[in-house]
């Protein structure tokens, strides 16, 4: 490809520049030339914050986005689909191992409706140990050793709320703000707003892992109504590591590169005779396209990370896992990605077979997940890319203290309802505090008793630590400006360092 | 001159480039002498940006609304109203723009407004403060075509013929042109229109014949005979159903988590049969809206209330149906909205509009006309329509007629309805009070040891029969129905002798009983040991009476055959069936949008600003359907115009397609759009054909697109129509195009969904096994509408190249150029395959040396003669591929896998080669 082609994109941002108005870029960014010269490849609607002659160009005819400085540069969010227990993991009640057995006070279950719990239910105690960890004292159960070592490093968010009490909805409402279908998801908001910091790699990927999409699907890293080319882009650990990377087969690297070389060629005649700016963004792509068939395998690649670290997060080359997943995420914000969403499925411990009891099930998926999430902020602080990189672990809602009886029957295993009141997650890095906790519940674990913050507080908060204000971070659609944050959110202050 | 542009001037110009403001400074020196201050283009644009937030619909800041003349003359919490009209200097209003004091002067905490701002407003509080409705909510009414005197036509085209202009659109666009100081381009070359006309109008390009008829004629009628050709052929239907799909949000899978199949695919059909057969606009709402309304409706008018019916359903477990089925009709609302009135009612949920004069309560009127339907998010998404196969039907015609003989026509259509929809019945979740029962994976009620159960309000008068549609059943065990409590009068009793029935439905004669009575049933087993063991499960009830003819010979052959129709398992699809009257719901204003929190209860109603709901008219989606395509309604026609001028021009008349209302964009050409309109519903009687027709005939359709400097500058976004439309081809046009370039495209219509070649792994949905199985035979080379569309794991070509998720209506797809598009279109198999058989097809349709195959595959895919300068490149990498070819024999076999030629392989595969990169042409993916 000719050394001059690389220019092609700024030419097509200057075109675009001068045509347009602040507010019909706005508008229309993502449409067309706008789309190319700034979509998640390149930079986002706003601008970037690294030094790039096209997006300088877009910022002075774009509002200036981010809104302030902002703390991340990029996020990693650990969601282990299905709920975690956090009466197993962190929320420590002494109070109820002694109600262990008991029949559920009726003012528990009063008007209440749950998910799969019928009648009365009875109260289940903690099923595993807990220690206070660090100088901190953070409470950490024995099914997480490691991430116990780093409990220093965190803040503890023990009284989150929702308001979905089913997986699909409840995981659109954390990654959408909206519990039904049809809203961007975070990383299309961010990715929108502040594009990718590298410009050979998509700006928003996907890992997932336990054998299946989330239950909400890829809606959790659609873009909605914002541009197609916010979606997040799943990387894949089988097959190609993004759809249709790879040239077909029997099509030679060279042939390939004469291929897109040639194509560009009749592309610049084509732009010579229509003088269409879409034109010239089409070349880029191509040219893009190409850099990504070696940048995406790369960057896919963990066989050249040295054996440390590869003991430090229990990887194996070759297999697809939620530990390689995590490798690869610290590898994929260190060039520069943006938004790095890993979905883990697994974690529904209803007790209705071995794989959802407490005692077996969650054991297998904290010994699964446990070491590499540990590694990952180890890896970053060590790498000094902690302070810029959010990592946030969180499922969807938290479970009963109750045992789950569906259809009003007893279970075989130990196991927990849906529960929407109050749970744990937590945040590290991106300055948020270390070893801080935020929020506290009732001696069963059950209401929230200070701290109570909404799944909007937390979109709020992340997208403050990236430097929006989520209140002004809005795209107009069906006549009216939408946010992540919906109508709500407020930024949980407490909990930035 | 000055001062009538003022007025004429219209709304986009003035917030268009740096031109336009200069000329907006030029108004204000003439604004003393303008002609009265207009409330639509002037005043409420203002309003809208700088007050409107804090002063609207939802906040009334200081006890001000800015929402109609009648709430700003009313008085505030100061106790006067905010303008005096006709005197802005005692006008609050007026002076809290300009207060030297911050805290008082408004915009709040903003600076203040532009100075010629503050002078439009005043003036217009001097002139009386006239309110005027907004445009898009006024009747459509009759518009002159600007007269166009011959000198302003005197644009030659090409040949030096003609004079610019073939029909009456072209002369509201050239009036605007000339305002503008500017020319139309030339028409654009016969063979660029012909690939234009076709790609717009059978999203294919042309069939051979009627390609070759229309390059060698020289007759005027040349281009019209070629648009009346592609408007007849099935392509079309099939092309345009795409744009309609979007809207209805159609899909394959029902949404949430598990995701599971649904078949709705009739619908789909319907839709392009509709759109094949032009169906008039305004029937092609009707029948979706109220197809099941209608006298006697048609199969296909049942199919058509499929529309409804695409609304995402959630099987996941411990979901409330009911909060589901509300979520679901909140949907139709505002899908009604967006896609037929282009409106956007999703707002007024919460609360009043905070921009357009529509009410909080006005969107529970209108959810009443859509609360009455059967469906409740059941998992078997009942009800739907049973499409028997042609014998089955004829026997139910039979049986029909029969009944229709020994009892009556009313029976007979009862019994027919029920064959053909299980309606009406109860179904199984409808039930309460359970002990020692369950809705089973929360869908299915059970009965264990000593259960119970209560189903509400079945009115029993005149019923003999129950029929239960049973799952499992367990020796042993007796199943009993009661009124007036568990130990009240039994009216039904069974008892299982087998652990299985012969047939999966329970019939169970009932006591004559009379009224309407809560129904107590229970379930016991002596046989049964285990009290967890759930013995007896089923999914619906249907009350009925005795099979008629009593007496009659053939009734024991009719019965048979009743229970076997009953049984058979036709296909089937979703449809919209209205609730029987002992069994409506009634509509609450939702606190907030709470659907939880209800307030007062309404009656059916369309909003008030917009057209009188029709005298006469059923107050149900019948009625409601009238209203729509009444004339006098404002918004139908006006957003179906809108919305096609949109697929053949890139862009609509009023750019935001899915909001006309005052937060949408203002119309480039409202006097077209109104001409459009009013045609459209008049002369043209609702014909969509008929419509499209005029739109691509016109001079304005056939531009060429070449860009220069000077319209680059005076028309960046082709807003005025300075040129042809230049605009990336859609998902299904790129898939459908490569596949009739190569020859492989299936030309089979309708039917279940199909799948092409899909990459390993994208469908990974937890609770569901199902999986892409690459379709057989020339199945998977069929047009891209037919392919399965998974809400959770959308085709990833299609969602790549910008197709909407089909999650909720989308009424407009933003069009995207990204490099995982290149990738997709460099190295997906499937578009691979075809650049395969188009170099196949290349060679052997034309023997001799690369170069000219080259150009002939050139002229086969984009329709044109290639020029030297491309020939050259392709040649080039036609070589340069052969050599590597040749070279490496294992790889040009990997190429060339699957194909009929077995001889020179690496000429095959280096002609593959290029074949792949026409395909990957900028002019390739663009029309």
């Amino acid at each position: 490809m000719s050394k001059k082609s690389h220019q092609l994109p700024e030419e097509a941002a200057k075109k675009h520049a001068q045509l347009n108005t602040r507010r019909l870029f706005l508008q229309q960014c993502g449409l067309g030339v706008a789309s190319m010269a700034i979509g998640s490849v390149l930079g986002g609607c706003g601008g970037n914050t690294s030094v790039n002659s096209t997006n300088e160009i877009v910022k002075k005819i774009t509002n200036n986005l981010p809104h302030f400085a902002p703390k991340a540069k990029s996020v990693i969010f650990l969601h282990m689909a299905g709920a975690p227990s956090q009466l197993e993991l962190f929320d420590y009640k002494p109070a109820l191992a002694k109600l262990h057995g008991q029949e559920c006070p009726t003012s528990l279950i009063a008007g209440k409706k749950f998910a799969f719990i019928r009648g009365v239910p009875t109260m289940l105690g903690p099923q595993a140990n807990f220690q206070q960890r660090g100088q901190s004292g953070a409470w950490v159960s024995d099914l997480l050793p490691h991430l116990a070592e780093v409990a220093d490093e965190i803040t503890f968010l023990k009284a989150i709320h929702t308001d979905q009490f089913n997986h699909a909805p409840a995981q659109l409402l954390m990654h959408t703000g909206g519990a039904r279908l049809g809203r961007p998801s975070m990383g299309s908001w961010v990715t929108y707003g502040l594009g990718s910091e590298n410009e050979n790699l998509p700006g928003f990927m996907v890992l997932t892992s336990g054998g299946y999409n989330p239950d909400a699907g890829k809606q959790v890293w659609g873009s909605g109504f914002l541009p197609s080319v916010y979606q997040g882009v799943q990387c894949r650990t089988k097959g190609d590591p993004v759809l249709y990377l790879s040239d077909p087969k029997g099509m030679n690297r060279d042939i390939r590169k004469a291929s897109i070389d040639a194509i560009n060629q009749v592309n610049k005649l084509t732009h010579q005779e229509f003088q269409d700016p879409e034109t010239l963004a089409r070349i880029a792509q191509y040219e893009m396209a190409f850099r990504m068939q070696i940048a995406v395998p790369e960057v896919m690649n963990i066989k050249d990370e040295p054996d440390y670290i590869h003991k430090m997060y229990g990887t194996q080359i070759g297999q697809s896992s939620f530990a390689n997943n995590v490798l690869l995420a610290r590898k994929l914000v260190e060039k520069g990605v943006r938004f790095v969403q890993l979905f883990d499925w697994g974690w529904d411990t209803h007790g209705v077979s071995s794989d959802t009891a407490l005692d077996i099930g969650l054991v297998d998926k904290c010994r699964a997940t446990d070491q590499p999430v540990a590694a990952l902020l180890k890896d970053l602080k060590q790498r000094g890319l902690l302070e810029e990189t959010l990592v946030v672990w969180a499922g969807e809602f938290g479970r009963t203290p109750m045992q789950e009886n569906r259809n009003g029957v007893g279970q075989s295993f130990m196991g927990r309802d849906h529960h929407t009141d109050a749970f744990t997650i937590w945040m590290a890095g991106g300055g948020i505090k270390k070893g801080y906790t935020h929020g506290a519940t009732d001696e069963l674990g059950y209401n929230a008793v200070s701290g109570a913050q909404s799944i909007f507080d937390v979109q709020a908060t992340i997208l403050n630590q990236l430097g929006f204000d989520h209140e002004k971070f809005t795209y107009q659609f069906q006549g009216r400006p939408f946010r992540l944050t919906d109508v709500e959110g407020e930024v949980i202050r407490e909990v930035i360092s | 001159m000055l001062i009538s542009t003022t007025k004429r001037i219209p709304k986009w110009i003035l917030i268009g480039s740096i031109l336009c403001s200069s000329l907006f400074v030029l108004n204000q020196c003439s604004l003393n002498n303008s002609p009265k201050i207009d409330f639509n283009t002037q005043v409420k644009p203002i309003l809208n940006k700088h007050c409107i937030h804090c002063h609207g619909g939802v906040k009334q800041s200081g006890g001000l609304s800015m929402m109609t003349r009648e709430k700003l003359l009313t008085p505030t919490d100061d106790g006067k109203p905010a303008i005096i009209p006709g005197s802005p200097s005692s006008s609050e209003f007026i002076r809290r723009l300009t207060a030297e004091d911050e805290e008082e002067r408004m915009p709040f905490e903003e600076s203040s407004l532009a100075k010629k701002e503050i002078d439009i407003l005043t003036q217009w509080v001097k002139e009386g403060a006239e309110w005027g409705l907004h445009w898009a909510y006024q009747p459509v009414e009759k518009v002159d075509i600007p007269t166009v005197t011959e000198t302003a036509l005197g644009v030659v085209d090409n040949d030096s013929k003609q004079v610019w202009g073939n029909n009456d659109i072209d002369r509201f666009i050239f009036k605007k042109l000339k305002e503008n100081e500017l020319t139309p381009s030339k028409m654009a070359d016969k063979r660029a229109i012909l690939r234009r006309v076709s790609l717009d109008l059978i999203g294919l390009p042309a069939p051979k014949e009627i390609a070759n008829q229309f390059l060698t004629s020289n007759q005027s009628d040349a281009y019209e005979k070629l648009i009346d050709q592609l408007l007849a052929l099935p392509a079309y239907g099939e092309k345009w159903a795409s744009m309609w799909l979007d809207l209805a949000r159609y899909a394959d899978t029902k949404g949430f988590e598990r995701d599971a199949g649904r078949d709705i695919y009739a619908y789909r059909d319907y839709v392009i049969k509709a759109f094949n057969q032009d169906l008039p606009y305004d029937q092609f709402i009707t029948e979706q809206l109220a197809g099941d309304l209608l006298p006697n409706p048609t199969d296909a008018q049942y199919i058509a209330t499929g529309f409804h019916r695409n609304t995402t359903t959630n099987d996941e477990g411990g979901t409330n149906n009911e909060e589901y089925r509300v979520a679901a009709v909140v949907d139709r609302v505002n899908t009604t909205g967006t896609a037929i009135l282009g409106t956007t009612f999703a707002c007024i949920q919460c609360h009043g509009h905070p921009y357009d004069p529509f009410e909080h309560a006005e969107y529970y009127q209108m959810m009443t006309f859509f609360n009455n339907t059967r469906d409740e998010d059941t998992h078997k998404d009942y009800p739907l329509l049973r499409m028997y196969r042609p014998t089955d039907s004829l026997k139910l015609i039979e049986l029909t007629n029969w009944v229709k003989n020994v009892e009556s026509e009313e029976r007979a259509n009862e019994i027919k309805h029920f064959l053909k929809t299980w309606q009406p019945t109860i179904n199984s979740i409808d039930t309460d009070s359970l002990v020692n029962a369950a809705l089973y994976d929360t869908k299915y009620l059970g009965f264990r040891q000593n259960g119970q159960a209560i189903i509400r309000n079945v009115t029993l008068t005149g019923k003999t029969k129950l029929i239960i549609k049973v799952l499992n059943v367990r020796k042993g065990g007796q199943f009993s129905i009661r009124i007036n409590g568990f130990n009240g009068s039994e009216i039904a009793k069974y008892q299982f002798f087998k652990n299985k029935l012969d047939q999966p439905f329970l019939e169970i004669p009932l006591t004559k009983t009379v009224g309407k009575h809560d129904l107590y049933l229970q379930y016991k087993n002596p046989l049964q040991q285990n009290p967890n063991a759930m013995d007896f499960r089923m999914d619906w009830f249907y009350f009925t009476k005795d099979f008629p003819g009593e007496n009659d010979d053939e009734n024991a052959s009719y019965q048979k055959q009743y229970w076997e129709l009953m049984q058979t398992n036709p296909s089937t699809t979703l449809i919209t069936l209205e609730n029987p009257a002992e069994r409506s719901r009634t509509t609450a204003v939702f606190d907030r949008g709470n659907w939880q929190t209800l307030k007062e209860e309404v009656a059916p109603m369309t909003p008030k600003v917009l057209n009188p709901f029709p005298e006469n008219a059923p107050k149900s989606r019948l009625g409601l359907a009238q209203w729509i395509t009444d004339k006098k309604n404002p918004l139908t026609a006006r957003t179906m115009v809108n919305r096609l001028w949109e697929q053949l021009f890139g862009q609509g008349l009023v750019k935001t397609v899915e909001d006309l209302g005052t937060q949408g964009d203002a119309p480039t050409h409202p006097k077209l759009l109104d001409w459009l309109a009013y045609q459209y519903m008049n002369d043209f009687g609702w014909s969509t054909k008929r419509l499209l027709k005029e739109m691509v005939l016109s001079a304005t359709y056939q531009q060429a697109t070449n860009v220069s400097e000077e319209l680059l500058l005076k028309d960046p976004y082709n807003e005025l129509y300075s040129r042809g439309a230049r605009v990336r081809l859609s998902a299904e046009q790129i898939r459908d195009q490569a596949l009739a370039i190569s020859g492989l495209l299936s030309p089979k219509m309708y039917g279940p969904p199909v799948m092409p070649h899909q990459p390993e792994g994208v469908w990974s949905t937890p609770y569901n096994n199902s999986s892409w199985q690459l379709s057989e035979g020339s199945d998977k080379y069929r047009r891209a509408i037919y392919t399965y569309m998974k809400r959770s794991a959308p085709y990833p070509i299609m969602e790549t190249f910008d197709v909407a998720t089909r999650d909720v209506c989308s009424a407009r797809r933003i069009r995207t150029n990204t490099p995982l598009q290149a990738l997709v279109t460099l190295n997906d198999e499937g578009y691979m395959e075809a650049a395969k058989h188009f170099a196949e097809r290349i060679k052997a349709e034309l023997a001799g040396d690369s170069k000219a195959q080259i150009q002939y595959g050139y002229a086969l895919a984009l329709g044109r003669e290639i020029d030297e300068r491309r020939l050259t490149v392709f040649e080039q990498l036609y070589q340069t591929s052969l050599v590597d070819f040749q070279k490496d024999a294992d790889a040009a076999k990997n190429i060339t896998e699957g194909l009929i030629i077995k001889e020179d392989l690496a000429e095959t595969a280096a002609m593959i080669i290029v074949a792949n990169a026409i395909m990957n042409l900028d002019e390739f993916m663009m029309k």
